[in-house]
């Protein structure tokens, strides 16, 4: 059942042009000109309940445009956007209620208050009843562990902690879909493991969607099974990630270190990456031509040591950003 | 409205732990009030005759409230909050959530100062009853009648404020509208009663913003009667939903300007 149907989105910006200099700047006062910025190009998906999926692209891609426009921050210019069948320019108030929305960068939190009087906040501001808001955050405080630091000020906290309770503040009202932007930033690689897994783990109990954006590779491959890829406003790919994978794991990357030096060009189904004489990385299209070919060619008793391996996710998505084509 | 009150509270538990701006404002506020009591005493040479209506206690007793009106609503950090809340794009993690903007920051700054109200409101009386020995004679009732003048200008000058910030939304720096507010105010707001100045202008500043959220609480402090009473209320109820409304209008027709700064 899908719980986000998004149709022919589009929105454009009207940014203000100035010429340099004090002179542009008078100009610019008397006679303004602007320039009409396509922030969000006829875009259109699905997404079912329970889903986690990620949002992805470079900055200035219309990522953010896009889930402001789906939590009713921004309207649309055209096309029409159904959340939990609540359209979002009209129903602000009531789609409020249903979902929850995280920004890394942005604290929701009061920092002089403990996690627990936020809570409690926040449980005000959503109606919900004072015993029924205890229950959850007793319940909240097991999954995400928040035993050790639920009574101490927000400020007093580490980045980790605070972004395990602004995640908890955003689920006091058991929201059906829970807007994730960039939850991981600046945080190190064990909290990052730490918060990822949380977030499957309350995917799992609450079967909350989530709706996931950023830039951290990690992130996509541990939480997504699906990822929709934007860049100038447009939709570049959305596949699954099994599927995107398969698809770039037909390449392979071999490095090898040679006893002598081989002179080997560019062939079809073969792409040098680097060559430095003893030291050679290649790519290898495992469509075209299998790997054990590639070893033959470069002789494999030249070959001191030999390393294959796929590419890194990464790799493949600032490919994808970079060139749509590639696909 | 239950949400609303939960802010208040949720900001005054914020607060109780940072009071050292309390104290600067307490030496500022007893600065002031030794300063303007020793120009009564000056201006009022014979203590017992009338300047304008006011005797020289009445005089004082007014400064002391409009300056605890004054110091309490901390106007200048408001508007500052307000148009940063604009700038930094603030605004918009508060549009998504279930409650009005305004709403929620009327109860914030109510929670904000009203720990502050009070300790301000003990103070003044007690720099006022060591200078003057009494104070001025109200009964119970019209004690709470005074107190609701003050806690509605209070209310009417967080709009105010709020209304002014809120023109960030059109223009880069909107801080020069509180400046030229805030000194109007204690021009011919705080330090004289309407009464002291020229008939014209009279006329004009009893239609203004000042006569309700300062000379009124003030004036029925130290000259209380039932009929000023019922004026003052009812012009401060007119006021609350003008200057509601303007902060209402400003913010829809901003807040549909956002979509112009982008995402």
């Amino acid at each position: 059942m899908a719980v986000i149907e998004v149709k022919g989105l589009s929105k454009t910006f009207k940014v203000k042009l100035k010429d340099k200099g004090f002179k542009g700047s008078l100009k610019a006062m008397v006679k303004p000109k602007y320039k009409t910025v396509n922030a969000v190009r006829d875009i259109s998906f699905t997404v079912d309940k329970g889903e986690i999926i990620a949002f992805i692209g470079p900055n200035g891609a219309g990522k953010s445009t896009t889930i402001k426009m789906m939590t009713s921050i921004l309207f649309p210019d055209k096309g029409s956007i159904k959340i939990l069948d609540f359209d979002p320019k009209k129903d602000r108030k009531k789609l409020s209620y249903e979902i929850g929305t995280v920004f890394g960068q942005k604290e929701q939190l009061w920092t002089h208050l403990t996690p627990y009087d936020n809570f409690k906040f926040f449980g005000a501001i959503y109606d919900i009843p004072e015993k029924a808001v205890e229950k959850k955050i007793d319940e909240l405080k097991m999954l995400f562990e928040l035993d050790e630091f639920i009574n101490t000020p927000v400020r007093n906290l580490s980045l980790g902690q605070r972004i395990r309770c602004e995640i908890v503040a955003s689920l006091i009202h058991n929201p059906k879909i829970l807007f994730l932007d960039e939850p991981t930033i600046g945080l190190d690689p064990v909290v990052k493991e730490n918060i990822r897994s949380l977030i499957k783990r309350m995917n799992k109990e609450y079967k909350t969607t989530i709706f996931l954006t950023s830039h951290d590779v990690g992130d996509i491959e541990k939480l997504c099974k699906r990822v929709i890829i934007i860049n100038n406003g447009q939709i570049v790919l959305d596949d699954s990630m099994d599927n995107l994978k398969y698809h770039y794991l037909n390449k392979k990357i071999v490095e090898a270190k040679m006893k002598e030096r081989v002179n080997l060009d560019d062939e079809d189904g073969i792409t040098i990456l680097k060559d430095k004489g003893y030291n050679l990385k290649i790519e290898v299209d495992t469509t075209k031509r299998s790997v054990a070919d590639a070893i033959k060619l470069l002789n494999p008793d030249n070959i001191i040591d030999i390393n294959i391996s796929n590419i890194p996710l990464e790799d493949i998505i600032s490919s994808i950003y970079q060139n749509k084509d590639q696909l | 409205m239950k949400k609303y009150w939960f802010i208040i509270k949720t900001e005054i538990m914020s607060n109780l732990q940072y009071r050292f701006d309390v104290i600067f404002g307490f030496v500022s506020y007893f600065i002031l009030l030794f300063i303007l009591f020793n120009l009564w005493r000056y201006l009022y040479s014979d203590t017992s005759g009338l300047i304008n209506g006011y005797s020289m206690s009445q005089m004082m007793w007014y400064v002391v409230m409009t300056e605890i009106l004054w110091m309490t609503l901390g106007g200048r950090k408001f508007n500052t909050k307000i148009c940063n809340d604009v700038k930094t794009g603030n605004i918009t993690y508060n549009i998504n959530k279930p409650y009005s903007y305004i709403g929620y920051s009327l109860s914030m700054h109510l929670g904000d100062i009203l720990v502050k109200g009070v300790l301000y409101v003990l103070i003044g009386m007690l720099i006022g009853f060591i200078f003057l020995g009494h104070f001025p004679s109200l009964s119970i009732i019209e004690i709470i009648v005074v107190i609701i003048a003050s806690l509605l200008a209070t209310i009417i000058s967080i709009f105010i404020i709020m209304a002014l910030g809120l023109i960030s939304f059109f223009i880069e720096d909107a801080t020069p509208f509180y400046w030229v507010y805030s000194k109007l105010i204690l021009i011919l707001g705080t330090i004289f009663p309407i009464e002291y100045f020229p008939t014209v202008l009279q006329k004009v500043l009893n239609f203004s913003p000042i006569y309700v959220v300062s000379y009124g609480p003030a004036k029925l402090f130290v000259d209380f009667s039932w009929d000023k009473a019922i004026t003052i209320i009812g012009a401060q109820l007119i006021y609350l939903v003008i200057t509601y409304g303007i902060c209402k209008l400003i913010y829809q027709k901003g807040v549909k300007r956002i979509s112009v700064n982008g995402g």
